[in-house]
């Protein structure tokens, strides 16, 4: 499964399962020291990874950059 | 260092402060194009699966050659980094994202130590022994050996470290 920042380049490549975080570059996991948002992200990854049943699902996670506590 | 790498990182630290400009930009990158979605079901409990990691962040062992930076059409080439290594001894060559958060901590990129921590915490079963890593900066001249060489010398070792499943992280 993979975490993307960059949905247009994900759903060229058709990874076979994918969330889709709209955060910057560089920063895929989130900020530095925040180990509970790293966490969170990891999280929904291998949620996905338990749960996908159709190839290519790539799934939105509505974490907002910066707003929000985890 | 040289003009052309600086400013190759002067884009990429802009594109990290305006993400709206990396958008505009990744828009005009040519498409990719693949005939197959892979799919493997995953049928086992994450509590007993043995998880690979793969990043396309430009991580690499300190002692370990560097990515190519000279070559401004990318680098194909694979680096292997042992999962239970030191983050000290991990570094990032990559002037095509600004990394200097992830140059403080290395999990925003390459989760390494959270996985660690969710395997010590028995919510997955083990990591496999390799790690691996690419620089995505890899333009289509290097597609031959990227897809052709490098990619399947990464799945035959995943396959020979047990991998159940893979996660992958850009930079």
């Amino acid at each position: 499964m993979g975490i993307s920042i960059e949905r247009k380049f994900t759903e060229q490549t058709r990874p076979s399962r994918a969330i889709f975080l709209k955060w910057p570059y560089g920063h895929p996991l989130g900020e530095v020291g925040n180990v509970k948002q790293h966490r969170a992200v990891l999280g929904e990854a291998f949620k996905l990874l338990q749960e996908a049943t159709e190839p290519g699902t790539i799934v939105d996670v509505p974490f907002r950059w910066r707003r929000e506590e985890y | 260092m040289e003009m052309g790498r600086l400013k190759n990182r002067l884009i990429a630290r802009v594109f990290t402060m305006f993400p709206s400009l990396a958008r505009g930009a990744a828009a005009k990158v040519p498409p990719l194009s693949f005939d197959q979605t892979p799919w493997a079901p995953f049928d086992k409990p994450l509590s007993q699966a043995r998880i690979a990691l793969l990043t396309t962040a430009g991580v690499h062992m300190r002692a370990d050659t560097p990515f190519d930076m000279q070559d401004s059409t990318g680098d194909p080439t694979l680096r292997v980094v042992p999962s239970a290594a030191p983050v000290a001894e991990m570094m990032i060559t990559h002037d095509y994202y600004d990394h200097k958060d992830a140059d403080r901590d290395i999990n925003l990129v390459f989760p390494v130590e959270r996985l660690r921590e969710m395997v010590a915490e028995g919510i997955i079963g083990g990591l496999t022994e390799r790690f691996f890593s690419f620089m995505g900066h890899i333009d289509t001249n290097h597609f031959p050996r990227f897809l052709e060489d490098q990619l399947p010398k990464v799945a035959a070792m995943l396959k020979a470290d047990g991998a159940d499943a893979v996660l992958i992280t850009p930079g």
